[in-house]
């Protein structure tokens, strides 16, 4: 890491830490050999079923790779900002808000332009206050178990003991969710508008006001780092 | 120049960060304060925060997925 060795010795430390013994790197390429060529088996046996499953397993596993090295964690783009002031995931987090956004607007407008049907539609839903109430408990929530549900993964890969409870209670919540879907959904969900943005602001409009409204947040992330720290 | 140890093995991501401000806030200038993690995400936190502070921060891998963050508190 480049990052240790900027900081170099810097900072005198008393003996008594600086003793302490230091275990000595484990070699881990042959198990990562292994592991790479077990990934590669795998997929292509999935291939053989379906094509589309070898590609979820390849881009889940990219994925995961990802996220554990950039350290990626929707949690802390969240928190950080009131926590320590620091806005960098906050902004990380809209870039890729922003790119998803041309790639489904891409996938949408061209089903459109061809008169397919708009894939992905019964994901519009409306706007209720139950919306803010959900995010709110999910905030409290995953600011408590230390991740959101990619990151509590993402921890489990990496051994974190305490958050395979987190992954164990978040499956029995998001099972629990699922049973009772329905009901939340007649009662709550569906008491508000639905809002499809290119109805109102037109295809290329829509798009504009979406990344408008990212760039807004951006900017405003930005100038919120500036003023925690100065 | 005291030194001052912090054990946050086992602890989520923002509580070795919390306990860090905490215990720095105790401290004189000049101090060391060394936290133990062994949370990815503060190997990544805590750092990033002591230095946008002002302080001299160093990373040291002891083990596999432990770490100890050196800060010396600056200000």
């Amino acid at each position: 890491m480049s990052e240790n060795q900027a900081a170099g010795s810097s900072i005198q430390r008393s003996s008594r830490s600086r003793t302490r013994p230091k275990k000595k790197k484990k070699n881990l390429l042959p198990q990562a050999a292994i592991l790479v060529v077990l990934v590669a088996v795998v997929g292509i046996l999935l291939a053989r079923t379906s094509a589309l499953l070898a590609v979820f397993w390849i881009t889940g596993m990219a994925f995961g790779f990802i996220l554990q090295r950039s350290r990626f964690c929707f949690t802390a783009s969240l928190r950080d900002p009131s926590l320590t002031g620091s806005t960098t995931l906050t902004r990380a987090v809209l870039i890729a808000f922003a790119l998803t956004s041309l790639g489904f607007w891409a996938i949408k407008y061209g089903a459109h332009l061809n008169g397919l049907p708009i894939p992905g539609q019964s994901y519009v839903v409306p706007i209720s206050l139950a919306t803010a109430v959900g995010a709110f408990m999910f905030g409290i929530g995953m600011v408590i178990a230390g991740g959101c549900a990619s990151g509590t993964l993402m921890r489990v890969g990496e051994g974190f003991i305490m958050q395979v409870l987190s992954l164990l209670f978040f499956i029995i919540g998001s099972l629990w969710g699922a049973h009772d879907y329905g009901w939340w959904k007649l009662n709550f969900m569906l008491d508000g508008k639905a809002i499809f943005m290119p109805d109102i602001f037109g295809w290329i409009g829509a798009i504009i006001v979406q990344l408008l409204i990212i760039g807004c947040l951006f900017v405003a992330a930005a100038k919120w780092e500036e003023k925690k720290n100065s | 120049m005291a030194e001052y140890e912090l054990d946050c093995f086992g602890e989520a991501c923002p509580i070795p960060l919390v306990k860090a401000e905490k215990e720095l806030e105790k401290m004189n200038v000049g101090d060391i304060l060394i936290v133990a993690i062994d949370h990815s995400c503060a190997m990544k936190n805590v750092p990033e925060w002591a230095r946008k502070q002002g302080h001299n921060v160093e990373l040291d891998e002891i083990d596999d997925g432990e770490w100890e963050v050196v800060i010396e508190k600056m200000k």
